[in-house]
């Protein structure tokens, strides 16, 4: 005789129901739902690797897939960086069914270790495989004794500039910031710009700061020190400020079509940007070919050489791979490997993390589009005097999107850059707060 | 009315066989009541599962997780981060975010004015509506509900193509006459989406508003007419009040609806830098969750939102409600 349901009854029902996943999550993990397991491999057995990037890998891949049926990789794309690439993998990360290889910036390591999201690969014997790379790219990827990822390129800064015009203008290459700004009046004077700012491009203004020497982030003992006002950084902010409210400057954002379409009519004459900007470039306003150069950064002291870097990423294996040894193989081969170095750098993937020998490199050829210059050398140089004690903070991502929301609004006439820079700092600290580290301001 | 409550209407009914005892009957009464209710049950089952799974636990989940928080330790919580009860710690973490407040200000500030004018807008349309021929009425109804059908994030991608200056006809044609218009800047993107909110949800609004006349009798406005009022006394005198529960209605959702404001500024951030990761709660939420992987934060921040709207639309069913007592 089946009992008649009352209403009391569903109501006890639904509370048991809604406190089911209370008591089941009582579980939660901080971290990774999934850990990394070697599950070894037999010889002949076949294993298949799921790698997520947004950096044209593909050849590369095919490459390997080619050279070893038995370690087979798929190359999947996802959105780039914080454009919804990231958001997948720490949602992968977090339900435990990522993919082995993910391409990770150095900006963004510290936020997954944060996390607990990488995979220790010094396990693996990742740090034999140390001397094949520069120092400091095999840095970024390096915490507290351990490796989390294996460097792929960096993107040292250096100056794109329309050599055919400043000529034209009977203008020198600008070798400090006041030449620039005085070849920024000249380029005015004749209805050009001497380059874009782009209104939220946070990773790009960082750069010039960092050339100048701040420190934007450092540790004491367990505390973050945010630092975005110390007189270097408000130096920087205020040059752009007057050369942004003196109409010096295009506001567009960099590589977009409005940007390509500035570059293409000769409207931008110069463009402050990271190696891997030639292939944009020369993709983008292909009638521009033989009218560019490339010169080292203009400097903030005349006669140094200071540099920094802007971009630059890893592969990383991410917590949960089923199979660490073979990803690490396939992470080192893509990185190191000549052949697949040569398909990369045809994708303009940025300046190598492998030590190179630039003139057997194709990276070190005379290139005609840049006026026939072996226009990398300029950055090789760069990439040495990048100031390599500069570090991000675990949420670089965040943190970062405040101060591009801030020179987006002192772009519009609210506030000016130094404003947006302090006020950037105290979201800054909170943002470290938020995920219960301890944090301070540096003044 | 089901023919069984007819039935259980008539004490009796059906067992003339057994004469005995009245008293019982009202518990056989109640069994024979059950029937119907079990059977009720099952048909409300699977909407009720599907709700309790979808809405419900996650409910009780979010609170549940607004009271987590992640313990780390040393600069980079590489010491084992282990999740603990942290009170109401991500309360106090958001209450303390300047961001996130003024998200609900902006919010507060695009309720009072997009709300009034829509409903202002989809009262005007109904009562047209109502005045003409039932031919026309029928194609115009579909017309200016047709926007609801298009989901928020497409209509979004459409009128962000007519705001983009060097895209936009509309820029392009004042620009021509001599005006420099900015869809997009940090003092009139607010209004660039609540013309899009109008456009999506007025013609919704006027179905509702529509249905609640179609239900008045003619004969209340035959008697109106007899009395000698016009269209427009009629309009104001009968018309209005008698929409006022419909009216009520809408005001409710709309409010939840703005407090609830995502999709719109999500897709226009893209392209409107003024549009910032707090613009409003729900975002703030969102990007708190998504991609700061501050999941407990977020909880927190949408058991916040929820209790928001919760207050202000409960409050204003109150203080409209209270106007009703007081009038009768």
């Amino acid at each position: 005789m089946p009992q008649p349901t009352t209403r009391r009854k569903v109501l006890t029902w639904a509370t048991a129901a809604a406190a089911a996943p209370a008591l089941a999550a009582c579980g939660e993990s901080a971290g990774a739902a999934r850990m990394t397991k070697d599950h070894g491999r037999k010889p002949g057995q076949k294993v298949t690797l799921r790698l997520w990037t947004w950096v044209p890998l593909q050849k590369a891949v095919a490459l390997w897939n080619k050279r070893n049926p038995d370690i087979q990789v798929v190359a999947q794309m996802v959105p780039a960086n914080t454009s919804g690439g990231y958001q997948k993998m720490h949602a992968a990360v977090k339900a435990g069914n990522p993919p082995d290889l993910a391409q990770v910036e150095y900006y963004a390591l510290p936020e997954f270790m944060l996390e607990g999201g990488l995979t220790n690969l010094s396990e693996y014997g990742a740090d034999k495989l140390k001397d094949s790379y520069v120092d400091w790219q095999w840095k970024q990827g390096v915490f507290s004794g351990g490796t989390y990822a294996i460097p792929q390129a960096s993107g040292p800064m250096g100056l794109f500039y329309r050599k055919d015009v400043l000529e034209k203008w009977d203008i020198e290459a600008p070798k400090t910031w006041d030449e620039y700004r005085a070849a920024a009046k000249k380029a005015k004077k004749r209805g050009s710009y001497i380059t874009a700012f782009p209104p939220s491009n946070a990773q790009w203004f960082a750069s010039f700061p960092w050339q100048r020497g701040a420190h934007w982030v450092r540790t004491e003992g367990d505390t973050w020190i945010v630092d975005l006002t110390s007189p270097e950084s408000l130096e920087v902010a205020d040059y752009w400020d007057g050369m942004v409210r003196d109409r010096f400057v295009l506001q567009t954002q960099d590589a977009q079509s409005a940007f390509y379409k500035a570059l293409q009519t000769g409207e931008l004459v110069t463009w402050p940007g990271a190696q891997w900007y030639d292939a944009l470039i020369r993709g983008n306003a292909p009638r521009t070919k033989g009218k560019w150069a490339v010169s080292e950064l203009p400097q903030w002291e005349a006669g140094a050489h200071a540099s920094s870097n802007w971009g630059g990423s890893s592969t990383a294996v991410l917590q949960g791979s089923q199979h660490p040894v073979e990803a690490l193989k396939v992470a080192h081969w893509l990185n190191t490997n000549p052949d697949s170095m040569k398909l990369l750098i045809e994708a303009g993937y940025g300046w190598p993390a492998a030590k190179i020998d630039l003139p057997k490199s194709p990276l070190g050829k005379p290139d005609p589009f840049f006026s026939g210059q072996r226009y990398n050398e300029v950055f090789q140089v760069s990439d040495r005097n990048v100031d390599t004690s500069w570090r991000y903070a675990p949420t670089t991502t965040q943190s970062f999107t405040h101060i591009q929301d801030n020179l987006a609004l002192a772009l519009v006439g609210k506030g000016s850059f130094v404003d947006a820079l302090k006020d950037a700092q105290t979201k800054f600290v909170d943002d470290l707060k938020a995920k219960g580290l301890k944090a301070r301001s540096a003044r | 009315m089901t023919t069984s409550s007819v039935k259980s209407a008539q004490p009796g009914a059906g067992d003339s066989a057994r004469p005995t005892a009245p008293p019982k009957a009202t518990g056989r009464r109640r069994t024979r009541r059950a029937r119907p209710d079990r059977k009720a049950w099952l048909f409300l089952g699977p909407f009720l599962a599907v709700y309790l799974f979808a809405m419900i636990i996650p409910v009780f989940y979010a609170i549940y997780q607004s009271l987590l928080k992640v313990e780390r330790s040393g600069p980079l919580g590489l010491g084992a981060p282990k999740v603990v009860f942290g009170g109401l710690d991500n309360y106090a973490i958001a209450l303390q975010q300047d961001a996130f407040l003024e998200g609900f200000g902006r919010v507060l500030l695009f309720g009072i004015v997009q709300v009034p004018v829509m409903l202002l807008l989809s009262l005007v349309l109904a009562l047209l509506l109502d005045q003409i021929s039932d031919r026309w009425a029928g194609l115009m109804r579909a017309t200016y509900f047709l926007p609801y059908g298009i989901p928020g994030v497409i209509a979004t991608i459409l009128w962000g193509f007519l705001y983009v200056p060097g895209i936009s006809p509309i820029t392009e044609m004042l620009g021509d006459l001599g005006f420099q218009p900015d869809f997009l800047g940090p003092d009139t993107v607010l209004w660039s989406i609540a013309n899009i909110v109008i456009w999506e949800f007025a013609g919704y609004n006027m179905l509702i508003i529509v249905a609640q006349l179609k239900s008045v009798p003619q004969e209340l406005y035959e008697a109106a007419r007899i009395d000698g009022a016009g269209p427009w006394q009629i309009a104001l005198r009968l018309k209005i009040p008698l929409v006022r529960p419909a009216l009520i209605l809408t005001c409710v959702f709309s409010i939840i609806g703005t407090m609830q404001l995502f999709a719109e500024p999500l897709v226009l951030k893209k392209i409107a830098p003024a549009v910032i990761p707090d613009y409003t709660p729900n975002l703030s939420a969102y990007f708190d969750a998504f991609s700061n992987a501050n999941i407990y934060v977020a909880a927190a921040k949408s058991v916040i939102l929820a209790v928001v709207a919760m207050v202000l639309s409960f409050g204003f069913l109150s203080l409209v409600t209270r106007k009703q007592r007081s009038e009768r």
